[in-house]
């Protein structure tokens, strides 16, 4: 039984945004690297926007950090996507792929237990056994499918991986070329075809880039992606994203944008980018703002029947805040204590209010 | 028709635009006007043949101004690529008269602009941000210094004329929805009667004005000629405004910096990357973005940063490769960035690139980035021509210096700083020191706020270097207070949050006296004391400020300003930083101190403090209650309460304290004894038990090994008492035990004296045997 596209919880980008993709192909007359299927400039306007041409906005940070990134994968280096877990690294290498390659299915997803297999290739044991190693009995992982379709392969956190699979990539990178010595002839080498490069993404809480072999970093490009620098710009997404998140849930009230300002307002200084700089050892990211947002929602409606309200904020703060450490609770106690009673407005008031809540 | 505007011809440009620059030289060459009118200070008129001495450029036109009221100072900075300069420089040549035509820089028209120190050529960006804002997001870049450099400085379409619709174009849509304010349209109208008054001169000749771009759609407007004119025959050339009575002010060269124009290092400044468009200006947009990649390369190898041939190569590829994608045909300077930054960089930034946005460096820039942006900047200085008329502060100095006797000094100088006379000339002389102005070195005095020194020693040292350091220091300020305080506000913005740099610096303005001139440096001291990451520094700081604040009698600085703002930034950040404070055993006499000086801050100066009694009691409380507080900071935070007036029980607290960890009782103790010794012992037997009592009690039902770790900690509690407090409650022991006795001898020691020694000898020999090994930090 095949299952509709419906069905599927959350479908690929290329097929979330196919209709986009095909205008910006149809209408897209720049030159276009060797093996990409958009130019650059039309893989911008699918990832930053084009209101004129009915392209929506998918990401909402820098736009020369898109250009970077997509000159980047023209060139002969990797690029490595880094930031704090939650700010939309993954989200934009899919993007980027699905934009460059037609499809962001190719996904290396790194971790402890990844092995060199799972990166470049594999073999069916069966018919290893009763054929002898053979294309047939070849398994192609996405790095080998990727050289020899000429695509761009994902590797989601290559820092998680441990350090001698990570550098199974360097020759990779660098001679283009993936020797498999079990077959003969030309079979036994897979040279990368023309638009194929690799988007890895790492988070900076985990295991930071700084462990990577030096060898292996200066085969990629690094761009860093911070958390949203506008609070307007974030304030909009948490509230769209929030609202359509409520709405699958069965929430009927969509989310009081007074109190999505406060909650925004509080993430932002938590996060440190305010001026008095408190930076929470847990991660604030966007993401984590709109499951707040969602949570508060959900209080809101299924205890009380009504939108969420300043106190449920801080009910709900409690769990995302304290998650990791209880220095973090502190922080935010104090936040709420000394620092809330300055802002001025209802909402920031009802939240000094409810610092209660705050369990100890 | 012979007065026609349309003689006029409006140049709106964007200063510091080498293209903008270009554009006026053109238009001087094909019109040859009679006139040329710059925006710039009209004060200036009269000596305008000074800027054309023969400068090695940037220099600054300094204005400024003070009267009852107001102090103002103000640059207007010329570089080789100013299309002012140009205007000045290419009108002279071809026999044009130029003029400046905006109001002097004291003129009440700019007392609008929030900072006193402005660049007159800083501010036309902030005004129209919203506009600004939708064109970065139409043509999607991110900062409206690479949108500029992207439509004009580097394309290839078109000749000037297209340049000059394009720029007629932008100024009009920025314009359309940006509201100038009562002090631009003063300025405007005052520079539409100059435009006015040109064209009736000039009999039909070109007119040439050259105006920022923001103002040109409007000076357009309002310079339609009157039709009074030829009744009454051509207006007058306006009057320049003229100071008011009592009023000091003036307008001076002074060398400047590329490294001053920089937007990236100081905040007010022009334009990012001087050196950039310097090279833009000189070669083209080839030129300048292989320099920039040169000198880029060139600092960081000189800094002993890798940048390897490959590294260079691939910043090239992607430099090229973006100005493809953005529609460049050269690579601009962000392009030429954007490919540094991602070729070199192998690590995740902390702050993001700062040429994605607009302003001063932050902290936690990579330094990498940090190195890049000063090699964008360039190092040049300017110089003046000798023939140029000093600034007014070699003139102020020099009269300063005669009339305290300190001009022909050969010999030291010994000052008294409690003498008016004393003090007045310490404080010049320091002054001079923290412009970095050979002439005077401090040989002895006071080293912070706390010494009881009140007499200082200074001896002439060396002089060379001493008039060009002083002309060079004329860009600060006219006087020499407020060059210091503009001094002193600088250092204090690099200073960042490191307590012991702020401490200094303080002391510094303290001893130079600024304190009541500079709001800037005030506000600046006040929130860089705001940041300091540590209790136990902010806390000596705290105590130093508070101190002069209340008891100053020399510095003059007591319930002044300057301390005023520190004290209460500091005191809120003590709270801050104490709630939160996690910690294990021991007691940390700093951070008590720090609580003891907020308690002094709260007591004595609640006038100054955001924070009210109520709210610092209610932090008390909880830092009291929090338990993986330290316990030194526990105690000393329900002795702030005590201390504020909360008559919590003391006895009920250490009660649980003992009854769940006996071994920090003694660093409680000696936080409450710290903060609220007097108020224990006053109000001891107004809580029902003293807590005198319960002490004895638990520390005679103590187990022989939980006595003996606890020792060392419960005498460190006691030490807080001063001998005569401990004599009263040894009286008070032994009547509890129902004795009779001196209490003084149970205070003095029946070991043998001997064997004292002998144990003090045997601890020291341990410490030394200890360093020896390299464990001495161990202890």
């Amino acid at each position: 039984m095949t299952i509709t596209e419906e069905q599927v919880q959350r479908p690929p980008a290329e097929v979330r945004y196919a209709d986009e993709l095909a205008v910006l192909r149809a209408a897209d007359d720049d030159p276009r690297p060797p093996g990409w299927q958009l130019s650059l400039r039309a893989a911008r306007r699918f990832v930053v926007g084009d209101e004129q041409a009915g392209v929506s906005r998918k990401f909402v940070g820098n736009v020369s950090l898109v250009e970077r990134a997509l000159v980047t994968l023209a060139t002969n280096r990797g690029l490595m996507l880094v930031g704090e877990p939650g700010s939309a690294k993954s989200l934009l290498s899919e993007l980027i792929a699905a934009a460059v390659s037609g499809s962001s299915a190719l996904t290396v997803q790194g971790g402890a237990a990844t092995t060199e297999d799972q990166i470049k290739y594999s073999w069916n044991y069966a018919l290893l056994v009763s054929e002898g190693p053979s294309p047939r009995s070849l398994v192609p992982a996405p790095m080998l499918r990727g050289m020899a379709e000429g695509r761009i392969v994902r590797f989601e956190e290559i820092t998680r991986c441990p350090l001698e699979v990570q550098d199974c990539l360097l020759s990779l990178l660098s001679d283009r070329v993936i020797a498999i010595p079990e077959l003969d002839g030309p079979q036994g080498m897979v040279f990368a075809r023309q638009g194929f490069n690799v988007i890895a993404t790492a988070n900076t809480r985990d295991r930071g880039v700084n462990e990577m072999s030096a060898a292996l970093k200066r085969r990629f490009n690094f761009e860093t992606v911070f958390p949203i620098p506008d609070f307007d710009t974030e304030l909009a997404l948490v509230e769209a994203e929030a609202t359509a998140l409520l709405r699958q849930s069965g929430v009927e009230a969509p989310p009081r944008r007074d109190v999505l300002e406060v909650l925004v307002g509080t993430f932002r200084e938590l996060r440190g980018t305010a001026e008095r700089g408190e930076r929470m050892s847990t991660v604030m990211s966007t993401a984590e703002a709109v499951s707040v947002a969602h949570a508060v929602g959900v209080r809101g409606w299924f205890l009380r029947g009504e939108p969420g309200s300043a106190a449920d904020v801080v009910a709900s703060l409690a769990g995302t805040a304290a998650k990791d450490s209880p220095e973090d609770l502190v922080r935010l106690r104090r936040f709420l204590e000394q620092e809330v009673p300055r802002r001025k407005g209802s909402q920031w008031q009802a939240l000094h209010d409810a610092r209660h809540l705050l369990a100890d | 028709m012979p007065h026609a505007v349309d003689s006029a011809v409006f140049l709106g440009v964007r200063h510091h635009s080498p293209a903008c620059a270009r554009l006026v030289g053109r238009a001087i060459e094909t019109l040859r006007p009679a006139y040329v009118l710059v925006e710039g200070p009209a004060d200036m008129n009269g000596r305008l043949y000074e800027l054309l001495l023969g400068h090695r450029l940037p220099v600054a036109v300094f204005s400024h101004y003070r009267d009852e009221a107001r102090v103002a100072t103000s640059w207007t900075p010329l570089c080789e690529y100013s299309p002012e300069w140009i205007a000045l420089r290419e009108g002279s040549a071809c026999g044009a008269e130029v003029r400046f035509i905006d109001l002097p820089a004291w003129h009440p028209a700019f007392a609008e602009r929030a900072d006193r120190n402005t660049n007159r050529y800083a501010d036309a960006e902030a005004r129209y941000a919203e506009a600004t804002r939708r064109l970065c997001a139409r043509f999607a870049v991110d900062s409206v210094d690479a949108l500029w450099d992207g439509l004009f400085e580097v394309t290839d379409t078109g000749g000037p004329d297209d340049l000059d619709a394009r720029l007629d174009a932008y100024f009009q849509l920025v314009r359309g929805d940006a509201e100038a304010d009562a002090g631009d349209r003063a300025r405007e109208e005052y520079m539409a009667s100059w435009v006015r008054a040109a064209v009736a001169r000039a009999e039909g000749r070109p007119v040439l004005v050259v105006t920022g771009g923001f103002h040109q759609p409007a000076l357009r407007a309002l310079s339609v000629p009157s039709a009074r004119w030829d009744q009454d025959g051509p207006p007058d050339w306006p009057e320049v405004p003229a100071p008011p009575d009592g009023a000091l002010g003036g307008s001076f060269l002074v060398p400047y910096s590329f490294r001053q124009l920089d937007a990236f290092a100081g905040y007010q400044s022009g334009m990012p990357s001087p050196r950039y468009y310097q090279q833009l200006w000189e070669g083209g947009p080839q030129a300048a973005a292989q320099g920039l990649l040169r000198s880029v390369a060139e600092r960081l190898r000189a800094r002993r940063i890798p940048v390897s041939t490959a590294d260079l190569v691939a910043a090239r590829g992607l430099a090229q490769g973006l100005a493809l994608l953005r529609g460049h045909p050269y690579e601009t300077r962000v392009d030429v960035l954007d490919g540094l930054a991602g070729a070199l960089i192998s690590d995740d930034l902390e702050q993001p690139l700062p040429w994605s946005g607009r302003g001063t460096l932050s902290a936690g820039t990579h330094p990498v980035v940090v190195e890049i942006v000063a090699a964008c900047a360039g190092g040049t200085e300017g110089r003046l021509h000798p023939d140029t008329p000093l600034p007014p502060l070699v003139h102020d100095v020099a009269e300063q210096l005669a009339r305290l006797g300190l001009a022909g000094a050969d010999g030291p100088v010994a000052l008294d700083l409690t003498d008016a006379a004393g003090l007045a000339r310490s404080q010049v002389l320091h002054r001079l020191h923290v412009l970095g102005i050979p002439g005077f070195t401090r040989v002895s005095g006071p080293s912070d706020g706390a010494d009881p020194v009140f007499t200082e020693r200074w001896e002439p040292g060396p002089a060379s270097g001493r008039e060009a350091a002083l002309i060079e220091a004329g860009a600060y300020g006219a006087r020499l207070d407020e060059a210091a305080s503009v001094v002193l506000g600088e250092r204090a913005r690099e200073a960042g949050t490191e307590a012991g740099a702020l401490a200094g610096l303080l002391f510094d303005a303290v001893l130079c006296g600024v304190g009541p001139l500079c709001d800037e440096l005030l506000d600046t001291l006040a929130a860089q004391v705001g940041q300091v990451s540590e209790l136990g520094p902010l806390g000596e700081v705290l105590t130093a400020a508070l101190g002069l604040w209340r008891h100053d009698r020399v510095f003059g600085v007591a319930r002044g300003r300057l301390l005023g703002g520190v004290v209460a930034g500091a005191t809120d950040r003590v709270f801050w930083l104490a709630e939160g404070l996690h910690g294990g055993p021991g007691v940390d006499l700093a951070r008590l101190r720090a609580l003891a000086a907020a308690r002094d801050a709260l007591l004595h100066a609640p006038d100054l403090l955001p924070i009210t009694r109520e709210a610092a009691a209610e932090a008390a409380a909880r830092i009291g209650r929090d338990r993986r507080a330290p316990a030194d900071l526990r105690g000393a935070a329900f002795g702030l309460r005590r201390a504020l007036g909360v008559t919590d029980d003391p006895a009920a607290a250490v009660q649980t304290l003992a009854s769940t960890a006996t071994a920090t009782l003694g660093d409680w103790l000696a936080g409450l004894f710290a903060l609220a010794r007097e108020e224990i012992t006053a109000g001891a037997t107004a809580d029902g038990e003293p807590l005198i009592d319960v002490l004895d009690g638990l520390v005679s039902a103590m187990a022989e090994d939980d006595f003996l770790t606890g020792l060392p900690a419960l005498r460190q509690a006691f030490a807080f008492f001063p001998p005569r407090e401990r004599e009263r409650i040894a009286e008070r022991l032994l009547q509890r035990r129902g004795k009779r006795g001196s209490a003084r001898s149970l205070l003095r020691t029946t070991a043998d004296p001997l064997l004292l020694a002998r144990a003090r000898a045997l601890e020291e020999n341990v410490a030394r045997v200890l360093d020896r090994h390299g464990l001495g930090a161990v202890r």
